[in-house]
C-alpha cells in the first residue's frame, strides 16, 4: 500500500498543467541578464517564459529523443555552426519569422529557421611589447600558420564550438585541403597544448606566456570591465585587440541565436518572444551585459568592447550558415593535425 | 509459490536497476556512420590512456592521504587529534567539479594566489612562477582530495578494530614502528584499502565535472561526446564496453575484499582498547601539520576560495535565488531517500524470503549501476524511454509516456535511484545481515505474518541503518551533477546545476555562491552522521 501511495503521489507531483499564455525555451546560453530579459517579456506581454538550461549537446540530445512529444519552442544558444548543424538534423521547422524579424536581421545572420540575436567576432589579441605593428600588418587567419608564429600562439581546443566555426568558414573560403595545411602550421605555432577558455588564452598573453590569441570580441570586454576583478581588468589592459582580414573578406563574425523547434507548441508566442529580443530595448541589455555587438540597427556595442565603432570589415561574404554545413570537416583537419 | 507478491516486488526493483545497462549493451548492435574512422583508434589509445593515468595518479594519492591520515590518528595521541579524525571526512562534502573551479581560480593567471602575492609584495612578474594546476595534474588533485575520504574512513575503521595484540606482537618482535606499520598494520588493513580504493576507483572513472572542466578526454568524456555529439553509438558502445570492464573488474576487486574484510575483524572476544601512543613535541607537530594540511587542501582551501569571491563579489550572492535553489534541492534529496529506503527494504526483503539464486544475481547484477557514470546513465535513460515508448506504448497507440518520464521530477527520481540503489542497497544488507535468521523464525512461529515480521521486527531494529543511509543518499544527491543536468524539468535548477552552468559560461565568481551553499549543507548532514561514519 506505501509502495501505492508513493507512486500516486509521484504522479499527482508531475502532471504538469499547462497554462495559456507560454513559450519554452532551451538554452545554452545561461547569462542572468537572459533571464532578466525574459522576465520583462512576461511583463509587458503576459508570456511566461520557461527554460531549460544546459550544455547544448546533452540539450540537443534530450530534443531529438523526447521527439514530438517535445514541448520547446526555441532552441537558444552561441554559435550559428550550433544552430546550422541541429537545423540539418532535421529538428527545426521553417519559424515563419514576421516583417519585423526579416526587416531587423540581415540576411546573411538568418535562415528560414533560425535567426541571430546578436553578433560577436574572434579575432587576434596580442602584446604591444613584443608584438610590432609591422609584425601585424595585413594580418589574417591564414596568417596564423605563418612559421615567425611559432611558440607564440595561444588558441582554444579543436572541440571548442567557436574555433570549429572559424575553421568552417576557412574550409568553406579555402578548401579543405588548405585548411588541412594550415591547421598544421597552427599546432606548430601553439606555445602550449591547447586549454582553458577564451579568457584563458587573453590572460596567456597578459602573462607573457604567449604573444598572440585568438578570442572572441566580449571576453576582453568582460575582463575590461572589472567584472572579473581588478587584476584581471588590468590584465586585459596589457592586451590589444587586432581585428584580422581588414584587406580582404573581413574579421570572422558569429552569432548568438533561436531556432524554432520542430515541434514547437507555442509558435506563435515563440516568434514574439524573438521579435522582443530584436527589439530596441532588449538589444540594449544584451549589448551592456554580455557585450556582444546588436544585430539591429540603431543600437550601439558597449563602451568596452573591441570594435565597438563597428568601422572594421566584417566578413559578410561567407554565410554563418555554412558554419554549421563544414563544421564536420573543420573538426576533422584539426583533428588530423593533431589540434588537442 | 509462497513468496509471489515480494519475489516479484523484488525482481521488478532490480529489473529497473538494469535497464541502462541492458540499454547501453543493446545498443551495440545498431550501426551508425560518421566521418573519423580513420581517427578512431588514436582516440581509443587516448581515452584509454588518459582514464588510466587520471586512475592511477588518483589511486596513489588517496592511498597515501587516505592511509596516512587513518594511521596517525588512530595510533597516536597529539593535539587536535579529536578533531581531526571527523574533520577530515569533511572533504566528502566538496565534489571534485567544485574543487576544480577553486584550483583553478586560485591558480590561474592573474588568479588568486596572483592577487594575494600582488597585495603582500607589490606588482611583479607573478604568474610565470605560479605552478599551474590545471589539465590531468588538476583533474589527479581534485578527484583525489573530493574521494580520499573513502580511502581513510574505510582504512580507520580497520585500525580501529585491528587487536592491539597484533601492535604487540611487533613489539615483541622487535620490529621498529616503520617495520611493524609495512609488516603487520598495513597487511592486515589491506582488505579495507583495497576496498576503499575500488570505490575510488569508480567514482574516478565515472567523474564528468572535473574530467570535464579540464578539458581530459578520458573514457566516459569519449563516450559522452561520441553518443551525444556525434551520434555515434557504435564508438560510444565500443567505449563503453572499455569502460565495464575496468568497472567490473574493480566492482569483483571491491566485493571479494568487502568478503575478505569480514574475516579480518574480530568476531569475537570484542577488542582490546588500543592504548594511542602519546607523540613527543616535534613528532607530533609533524602529525598536526600533515592532518592540517590534508584537512586545508581539502576542505578549507575550496571553501576559502568560494567564500573569497562570495565576499569580492556580494552582487552574485543577492542576486540568487538561495531559497528556490534550497526547496528544491532538499525536495530531491527528499523523494529519492524515501523511495530508495523503501525499495531496497522491499528488495532486501525479498531476497532474504525467496532465498532465489537467480533473484539474487539479478540483485548483484543491478547494483553494477553505481558503477556507471551518472552522465551515461541519464541519456541511457532518456534513449531507453524513447525506445520504449515508440516500440511499445505508440504501437497500442497510447498516450506517449515520455513526458511522464523526460523533464521531470518523477524521471529524476527514477534515474537518482537506479545511481544510488547499490548505496541503499548495501546499506540495508549489511544491517539485515545482523540479525539472525532465527529471529525471523521465531517471529513466523508466534504466528507473526510476512509483512508483520517486516514492519514490527525489521524496520525497527533497522532504524539506524536507515537514518545512516538516508543521509549518505542526501549528500550524494546534493552533489548530483550530470543526471540533475540532462533530465532536470522547466524552470528547475539546484545548487549544483547552478554552479555548474555559471561556471560552463566562464562566470567562476557567480558559481562561488551556489558552490558554497552546496559545501555547507553537505558538510551539515555529514556532521549528523560523522558519529556512524566513524563507527562503522
Amino acid at each position: 500500500m506505501r509502495k501505492l501511495t508513493i507512486i500516486s503521489l509521484f504522479f499527482a507531483l508531475i502532471s504538469s498543467f499547462t497554462i495559456a499564455a507560454e513559450v519554452n525555451i532551451f538554452s545554452a546560453r545561461h547569462y542572468d541578464s537572459d533571464i532578466q530579459l525574459y522576465e520583462k517579456f512576461t511583463a509587458a506581454t503576459g508570456i511566461k517564459v520557461n527554460v531549460v538550461s544546459g550544455k547544448d549537446k546533452a540539450l540537443q540530445k534530450r530534443i531529438t529523443e523526447e521527439g514530438a512529444d517535445c514541448v520547446g519552442d526555441l532552441y537558444i544558444t552561441a554559435d550559428a555552426g550550433r544552430l546550422g548543424a541541429f537545423a540539418a538534423k532535421g529538428m527545426m521547422q521553417n519559424a515563419g519569422w514576421s516583417k519585423a524579424i526579416k526587416d531587423a536581421v540581415p540576411a546573411q545572420f538568418r535562415s528560414a529557421k533560425w535567426t541571430g540575436i546578436a553578433k560577436r567576432a574572434r579575432i587576434i589579441y596580442y602584446s604591444p611589447e613584443r608584438v610590432s605593428a609591422n609584425e601585424l600588418n595585413g594580418m589574417t587567419y591564414e596568417g596564423l600558420a605563418d612559421p615567425k608564429w611559432k611558440g607564440r600562439l595561444v588558441i582554444r581546443k579543436s572541440n571548442n564550438i567557436y574555433n570549429q566555426s572559424l575553421v568552417a568558414s576557412l574550409v568553406k573560403n579555402r578548401g579543405k585541403t588548405t585548411t588541412a595545411n594550415w591547421a598544421k602550421g597552427v599546432v606548430a605555432n601553439m606555445a602550449r597544448t591547447p586549454k582553458g577558455n577564451d579568457r584563458a588564452q587573453i590572460m596567456a598573453v597578459a602573462a607573457g606566456e604567449a604573444d598572440i590569441a585568438v578570442a572572441n570580441t566580449y571576453y576582453h570586454a568582460l575582463m575590461l570591465s572589472g567584472k572579473k576583478g581588478a587584476e584581471q581588468q588590468e590584465a586585459a589592459k596589457k592586451v590589444k585587440p587586432f581585428f584580422p582580414n581588414q584587406q580582404d573578406r573581413g574579421t570572422h563574425i558569429n552569432i548568438s541565436g533561436a531556432g524554432m523547434l520542430k515541434h514547437a507548441p507555442n509558435k506563435a508566442n515563440a516568434v514574439k518572444l524573438v521579435e522582443f529580443l530584436l527589439s530596441t530595448e532588449a538589444q540594449n541589455h544584451i549589448v551592456n551585459n554580455t557585450f556582444e555587438y546588436p544585430m539591429i540597427a540603431g543600437v550601439t556595442p558597449n563602451d568596452l568592447v573591441p570594435g565597438k565603432e563597428m568601422n572594421f570589415v566584417m566578413d559578410t561574404k561567407t554565410s554563418v550558415k555554412s558554419y554549421g554545413a563544414k563544421q564536420a570537416d573543420a573538426l576533422e583537419v584539426m583533428l588530423a593535425a593533431g589540434w588537442k | 509459490m509462497k513468496f509471489n507478491s515480494w519475489y516479484l516486488s523484488s525482481f521488478i526493483v532490480s529489473f529497473v536497476v538494469a535497464i541502462p545497462i541492458l540499454t547501453v549493451f543493446a545498443s551495440f548492435f545498431q550501426e551508425t556512420t560518421n566521418y573519423y574512422d580513420i581517427l578512431k583508434n588514436t582516440f581509443l589509445i587516448e581515452y584509454i590512456y588518459n582514464s588510466l593515468t587520471l586512475l592511477i595518479g588518483v589511486l596513489i594519492l588517496t592511498l597515501v592521504l587516505g592511509v596516512g591520515c587513518a594511521y596517525v590518528v588512530s595510533f597516536y595521541d597529539f593535539p587536535g587529534v579529536k578533531f581531526f579524525k571527523w574533520a577530515l571526512i569533511l572533504s566528502f562534502a566538496v565534489p571534485a567539479y567544485i574543487y576544480a573551479y577553486s584550483l583553478t581560480a586560485f591558480f590561474e593567471n592573474f588568479g588568486t594566489l596572483y592577487s594575494i602575492l600582488k597585495s603582500l609584495f607589490g606588482s611583479g612578474e607573478y604568474n610565470q612562477s605560479i605552478p599551474k594546476f590545471d589539465g590531468m595534474l588538476g583533474a589527479i588533485l581534485s578527484v583525489s582530495f573530493s574521494l580520499f575520504g573513502y580511502v581513510y574512513v574505510l582504512t580507520r575503521a580497520s585500525f580501529h578494530y585491528q587487536s592491539q595484540n597484533l601492535i604487540e606482537l611487533g613489539q615483541n618482535l622487535g620490529f621498529t614502528k616503520y617495520k611493524s606499520f609495512f609488516k603487520i598494520i598495513l597487511p592486515s588493513a589491506r582488505p579495507a584499502i583495497v576496498a576503499g580504493l575500488a570505490l575510488v576507483a569508480m567514482e574516478t572513472l565515472s567523474d564528468f565535472g572535473a574530467v570535464s572542466f579540464f578539458g581530459i578526454a578520458t573514457l566516459t568524456t569519449g563516450i559522452y561526446d561520441s553518443w551525444i555529439s556525434f551520434d555515434d553509438l557504435a564508438f560510444a558502445n565500443q567505449l563503453s564496453f572499455f569502460l565495464l570492464l575496468f568497472i567490473l573488474g574493480l566492482f569483483f576487486i571491491e566485493n571479494i575484499s568487502r568478503k575478505r574484510a569480514q574475516y579480518h575483524s574480530p568476531i569475537k572476544g570484542g577488542i582490546k582498547e588500543k592504548k594511542k601512543i602519546k607523540l613527543n613535541f616535534s613528532k607530533g607537530t609533524l602529525a598536526f601539520v600533515f592532518c592540517f594540511l590534508v584537512f586545508f587542501i581539502s576542505f578549507l582551501f575550496p571553501v576559502l576560495q568560494m567564500l573569497y569571491w562570495t565576499i569580492i563579489f556580494p552582487k552574485n550572492l543577492f542576486d540568487l535565488n538561495t531559497f528556490q535553489l534550497f526547496s528544491n534541492t532538499i525536495y530531491l534529496v527528499f523523494l529519492s531517500s524515501i523511495v530508495l529506503v523503501v525499495f531496497s527494504f522491499i528488495s532486501n526483503y525479498g531476497n532474504r524470503v525467496t532465498k532465489s539464486k537467480f533473484l539474487n544475481f539479478l540483485t548483484t547484477f543491478s547494483i553494477t549501476g553505481y558503477a556507471i557514470p551518472g552522465v551515461i546513465l541519464a541519456v541511457a535513460f532518456i534513449t531507453f524511454i524513447a525506445w520504449f515508448d515508440n516500440t511499445f506504448v505508440k504501437a497500442f497507440e497510447f498516450n506517449s509516456i515520455k513526458k511522464i518520464f523526460i523533464g521531470s521530477v518523477f524521471g529524476l527520481v527514477i534515474v537518482y535511484f537506479i545511481r544510488f540503489y547499490s548505496l541503499a542497497y548495501n546499506g540495508l544488507k549489511t544491517g539485515y545481515e545482523r540479525i539472525n535468521r532465527s529471529i525471523d523464525e521465531s517471529s513466523y512461529l508466534l504466528g507473526y505474518s510476512k509483512i508483520k515480521t517486516f514492519l514490527g521486527i525489521h524496520v525497527p531494529y533497522l532504524k539506524n541503518s536507515v537514518f545512516l543511509i538516508g543521509i549518505l543518499i542526501t549528500i550524494e544527491v546534493i552533489k548530483e551533477l550530470p543526471i540533475t543536468l540532462i533530465l532536470r524539468p522547466f524552470n528547475f535548477e539546484t545548487f549544483a546545476t547552478t554552479a555548474y552552468i555559471f561556471a560552463s559560461q566562464d562566470l567562476l565568481e557567480a558559481a562561488a555562491v551556489p558552490s558554497l551553499f552546496l559545501i555547507l549543507i553537505a558538510s551539515t548532514f555529514i556532521l549528523i552522521t560523522s558519529k556512524f561514519i566513524l563507527k562503522d
